[in-house]
């Protein structure tokens, strides 16, 4: 069996986890590695729509991360300043830059 | 002293175990929380003969025939539960996958949900099954009819009742394919042909978005949105209004000036745009979604913005969290401000009654 110092501080532990899940079962909610990365991000947001083979910025972010998140899939691709895509083959594709990718994988329905 | 030093490690023992058991008591707890295990499953509804007593709803069944949220497997018993107006279904790779989520979802629902997409054409979440025709290159009534019966046989076959189709914005400067082309005088004709193709084969059409001007938008802000609206934008509404075959409009966050005013707010909160709309028009009012920067930074706190959503006046609103308890939240929130009085109980009731008359029921 483990030492007395040992079960101390896994009982420390234990406690300290208890509370961080009764904070979660009380609607505390943690940080995500999306939200830091979007944080420290200091570029702008950039969404594109490529359409038979024309690119167009599209400034709505809030829209475009609805669109793309219909999509099924986003894969990482670059293209010019663009690190996303959303979507498949040669229909309607929309890309994002990494700082708009992080914003829609905050969003709830993502 | 070797008696003392082994009383304290049974004590450690004992406080381990109890520790360990909360600790897993805990997990479950918020397992079944994330799962939305918790919620509350909501009375059985009494429909007889496609009959619904609307006084033998509670307000919270009502208020939850308004909300649609996104039809996800995971979530499929507390929406369920919570009985939900409809789910919106976005992209899956086979109809297989979509048919039996479908079946699942309607599966002994007294009240169907109203099961939704938004096929338009080139936007549609349908890419992995068949192509459809954009919207852009439909020029003829014949072809816009076309389309619509094609679309609706589609997706009745799958078990939707509810598009979000078609755009009726009359310029499209950034996706290029989601508009049909021609002035505002075509561009109604054209949807008015589709809506009639779409809603023979029992799936019914939402124009949107209204006021208009959603898909020429640049803003430096990136997540507000602001345009002048003019007489030939709401020309299509008033078109589709007048010739009553249009079932649903939504309306869009963008902040309208100009014909349409909605007051420095954005258009879905904006209770008189929602008003002006409603004069002519007794189909279904339907917000955008309504996690959007440009919307929630009007307000101090999600439960304010729930509250203004329906205050307004929409009849559905497009709830796409995936947090089952924080749809149960807005149901709450929303429930606290019909019974205080901030919301008018005849509003929801009216809203209610125009759902459940657009699923083919009888209200009394």
């Amino acid at each position: 069996m483990a030492s007395e110092r040992t079960l101390f501080i896994i009982n420390v532990s234990l406690g300290l986890l208890s509370v961080l899940l009764l904070a979660m079962l009380l609607g505390m909610e943690l940080p995500t590695l999306g939200q830091a990365q979007y944080a420290l991000d200091k570029e702008e947001p950039v969404c594109m729509i490529e359409w038979s083979g024309n690119s167009t910025a599209f400034d709505d972010i809030d829209r475009c991360c609805l669109q793309a998140r219909e999509q099924l899939e986003c894969q990482a691709e670059s293209k010019d300043a663009l690190d996303w895509v959303c979507g498949t083959g040669a229909g309607l594709r929309i890309w994002l830059n990494d700082k708009a990718y992080n914003y829609c994988k905050q969003q709830p329905y993502w | 002293m070797k008696q003392k030093k082994r009383r304290k490690i049974s004590l450690q023992k004992k406080v381990f175990f109890i520790l360990m058991i909360l600790v897993l008591f805990l997990s479950l707890l918020n397992i079944a929380k994330a799962k939305g295990l918790l919620i509350p499953k909501q009375e059985p509804v009494d429909v007889k003969n496609k009959v619904v007593d609307l006084h033998k709803l509670t307000l919270e069944q009502k208020i939850a025939q308004m909300v649609v949220v996104v039809g996800i497997t995971e979530n499929y018993w507390p929406w369920k539960n919570m009985q939900l107006g409809g789910i919106h279904l976005f992209s899956r790779h086979n109809e297989n996958i979509f048919n039996n989520t479908i079946i699942d979802f309607q599966y002994q629902m007294a009240i169907p949900f109203f099961v939704t997409s938004d096929l338009e054409g080139c936007v549609s979440p349908f890419r992995f099954i068949r192509e459809f025709t954009p919207a852009s290159e439909v020029d003829t009534i014949n072809k816009a009819f076309e389309k619509g019966v094609e679309e609706g046989q589609f997706l009745h076959r799958l078990g939707f009742n509810l598009n979000f189709a078609p755009v009726v914005d009359l310029k499209d400067d950034i996706w290029k394919c989601r508009s049909f082309p021609g002035d505002e005088i075509k561009i109604s004709e054209l949807a008015q042909a589709y809506l009639t193709g779409l809603q023979t084969q029992g799936v019914l059409g939402t124009a949107k978005h209204y006021p208009g001007k959603t898909l020429i938008v640049k803003d430096p802000h990136k997540y507000i949105v602001a345009a002048e609206i003019g007489k030939k934008d709401v020309y299509p509404y008033k078109y589709l209004e007048e010739k009553g075959e249009v079932k649903a409009i939504m309306v869009s966050h963008i902040i309208a000036s100009g014909q349409i005013n909605s007051e420095g707010v954005p258009s879905v909160v904006s209770k008189t745009v929602l008003d002006d709309l409603r004069v002519n028009f007794n189909g279904l009012i339907v917000s955008d979604e309504i996690h959007m920067l440009g919307l929630q930074d009007f307000y101090g706190s999600l439960d304010e913005m729930y509250i203004a959503v329906f205050k307004a006046g929409n009849d559905v609103v497009l709830n796409f969290d995936k947090d089952p308890n924080e749809i149960y939240h807005m149901i709450q929130a929303v429930t606290a401000a019909v019974e205080r009085g901030e919301i008018p109980e005849a509003q929801i009731d009216a809203s209610v009654t125009r759902i459940l008359k657009a699923k083919g029921f009888t209200v009394k």
